[in-house]
Parts: C-alpha cells; sequence; structure tokens
C-alpha cells in the first residue's frame, strides 16, 4: 500500500500497514480497493482459506484492543482501519459480491457497458407475481388452491435450476477474467475479451439478482 | 430511516395498479428493473391525441419502488406526451420525501416514464395514428 508520508514522522512509508522508520500505523486510505486492502490480487478466484487466514492476520495487526495504550490518533485510526478491514472481508468472502465489487472497480474506466432489460425476463416475473398473488388470496385448502401451489412450486424448482445455471455460467466467467489477468496483454483482443467478459458478468449478475427476488418470494409464500 | 407519509399512503393505497394489453392501440410500455436490489417496475400509459388518458403500473419491490411508480402514473395522466417527458426523478424525490439510499427507486420509476413514451412513439412510428 504505497502511501507518501508518515502522519506521524513525516518520512515517507515504505512499510505496507506501518511506517518503517517511527512503527506507527498507518491509515488505510480510502481510495484503497479491497484487493489490495486485503493483500490479494485482483481475482475471481479466492481461496476462501487464504482470504481468511490474511482477514485473520491484518484483524489482529489493527485489533484496537491492542492500541489502548497508545495515542488517540493512533486509536483512531486502528479503528478506522480494522472497519475497512472487516467491509473488505465481507465484500469479498462471497463470490457474488466480490463479482459484483469487481465490475464496479472496473467499469469505473469502461462507461460502454451498457445492457438492455431483459424483457422476457421481467415478463416472466410479473406474471409469476399475479400468480403469487392469486395464490396468496385464494383458499389455500381448495383444488384452485392446491393446484396453484404445486404449478409455484415447479416454477420455483425451474428457477432454481436456471439459477445454478448462471452461477456456474459466472464461475466460467471468473475462471476467464483470472486467466487474461494472468497474461496481462495490452493488445486489442485482450481488450475485447476484457469488455466481453464484463459485459457478460454484468448480465448474469443483474439476472441472478432478479431470479433470487422472485425464487426468494416464492419460498416464502409456498413454504 | 422511517418512509415518510406520502410514501406509506401510496403504499398502501397504490394508484392506477394494473396494466393494459400491451397491442392495445395507443399504449406505451416501460419495462425497468433495477440490477442491484432486484426491483422490477412495468409502467404503461394510454395515449390519445398526443394525450395520456390512462396510466397503470405493477411494481415489484420495495416501499419506495412502489409509491414512486404510483405517484408517476397520477402525474402522468392528463400530461401531453412533451410535459410528460419532463418529468424528473428527482420531482419525485421531493414529492415523496425519499431518503438518498432509496433515491435509485425514483430513478427507476423515470426510467419506465421513458421507456413507456419511447415504446409509444415507435409503436406510433409504425402504426397509422388514429386521428379521431
Amino acid at each position: 500500500m504505497a502511501r507518501s508520508m508518515c502522519w506521524h514522522c513525516q518520512s515517507e512509508v515504505t512499510g505496507e500497514y506501518f511506517c518503517e522508520r517511527c512503527v506507527k500505523v498507518q491509515p488505510v486510505s480510502k481510495e484503497t480497493d479491497y484487493f489490495t486492502c486485503l493483500g490479494v490480487p485482483r481475482r475471481l478466484t479466492l481461496d476462501p482459506k487464504k482470504l481468511e487466514a490474511k482477514f485473520y492476520e491484518l484483524s489482529r495487526t489493527f485489533h484496537p484492543d491492542f492500541y489502548q495504550t497508545k495515542s488517540t490518533a493512533e486509536q483512531t485510526i486502528s479503528l478506522s482501519n480494522a472497519a475497512v478491514l472487516n467491509t473488505a472481508y465481507r465484500t469479498l468472502r462471497d463470490p457474488i459480491q466480490r463479482a459484483e465489487y469487481l465490475l464496479a472497480l472496473e467499469t469505473g474506466s469502461v462507461k460502454d457497458i451498457r445492457t438492455s432489460p431483459p424483457a422476457d425476463l421481467f415478463e416472466e416475473i410479473l406474471e409469476l407475481q399475479d400468480t403469487l398473488e392469486e395464490y396468496r388470496t385464494s383458499d389455500r385448502g381448495s383444488d384452485q388452491g392446491h393446484q396453484l401451489r404445486a404449478a409455484l412450486q415447479a416454477e420455483q424448482e425451474g428457477l432454481e435450476r436456471r439459477k445454478e445455471e448462471m452461477e456456474s455460467q459466472l464461475r466460467q466467467l471468473f475462471a476467464d477474467w483470472d486467466k487474461l489477468q494472468d497474461t496481462g496483454e495490452a493488445t486489442s483482443p485482450a481488450r475485447a475479451e476484457r469488455n466481453r467478459i464484463l459485459k457478460q458478468m454484468r448480465d448474469l449478475l443483474s439476472h441472478r439478482t432478479y431470479i433470487n427476488n422472485i425464487v426468494n418470494d416464492l419460498a416464502a409464500t409456498i413454504a | 430511516m422511517a418512509y415518510s407519509d406520502k410514501v406509506v399512503d401510496h403504499f398502501n393505497n397504490p394508484r392506477n395498479m394494473g396494466s393494459f394489453k400491451k397491442d392495445e392501440e395507443g399504449v406505451g410500455t416501460g419495462m425497468v428493473g433495477a440490477p442491484e436490489c432486484g426491483d422490477v417496475m412495468k409502467l404503461q400509459i394510454k395515449v390519445q391525441n398526443d394525450t395520456i388518458v390512462d396510466a397503470k403500473f405493477k411494481t415489484f419491490g420495495c416501499g419506495s419502488a412502489i409509491a414512486s411508480s404510483s405517484l408517476a402514473t397520477e402525474w402522468l395522466k392528463g400530461k401531453t406526451i412533451e410535459e410528460a417527458q419532463k418529468i424528473k426523478n428527482t420531482d419525485i424525490v421531493q414529492e415523496l420525501n425519499l431518503p438518498p439510499v432509496k433515491i435509485h427507486c425514483s430513478v427507476l420509476a423515470e426510467d419506465a416514464i421513458k421507456a413507456a413514451l419511447t415504446d409509444y412513439q415507435q409503436k406510433a412510428d409504425t402504426q397509422p395514428i388514429d386521428t379521431k
């Protein structure tokens, strides 16, 4: 984590989280992304064990309990670092949130990621919500209630399968992304590949969220 | 943060909930979604002689999204196409007193209005206009 100057001794900071000269803890900058913050590469397939180990290590490093005898400035830094670290870990440990976060980071520079709303999926969701409403207001013990429930259950299973399929496509895209990062090429085919991955990822993540919502509604209603 | 009274009112008594047939003459349909939260909004307008005579919506999402689209349909009725274009999400934010975390709901409603207007105009361009 490159920082220009130590807040305490004003010397150039060369250490990662501490000033090497005066050994004071350094604030994690607000602009530091979560990958850098946790000291992991900007990849979508991360080893959860390694990520967890790194999080525990840094948690110990910044834990406010260890700064109780230090100056107020150091206590404040440790507290805010610990908070950033928690958010960073919570975001990165979940593969979906990690991908959403990476997209936000990457698309800051790729403005041309425009996705068209999935009209068919919206129609489907609206229709399903109508059926759900019908079931909610129906007499659940009646034949009609039973039929509706069976139909909704079948829909739920179908949607869950689609969600799983999307997640497996996402995992493939994650792998593609990491592979591209590893080659580190800046050629125009590499750029095209990068944009393809980001766009497909954006679409899949959005569609997954819509499906996830309706699946949750279905599950909650017919449970 | 609690919802404002106006949001609660629109949520409990949504105005103009429902839908028109998509292929009905003079009907424009806008369907939009918010990928962040998964809310889905459908807003439809019925136009006669360049004026929106009726509007309907169906929204599946949070209270603010429902209130935003409900309010939008109220505002759309009686407006000309040109006037409707001018509805801004900030107007909705102000009217409903939406907190910062719910501003995207009003954006969704504005997008839905724009989509419905575009759909209507595209249909009008490809179909003979009813001049009765």
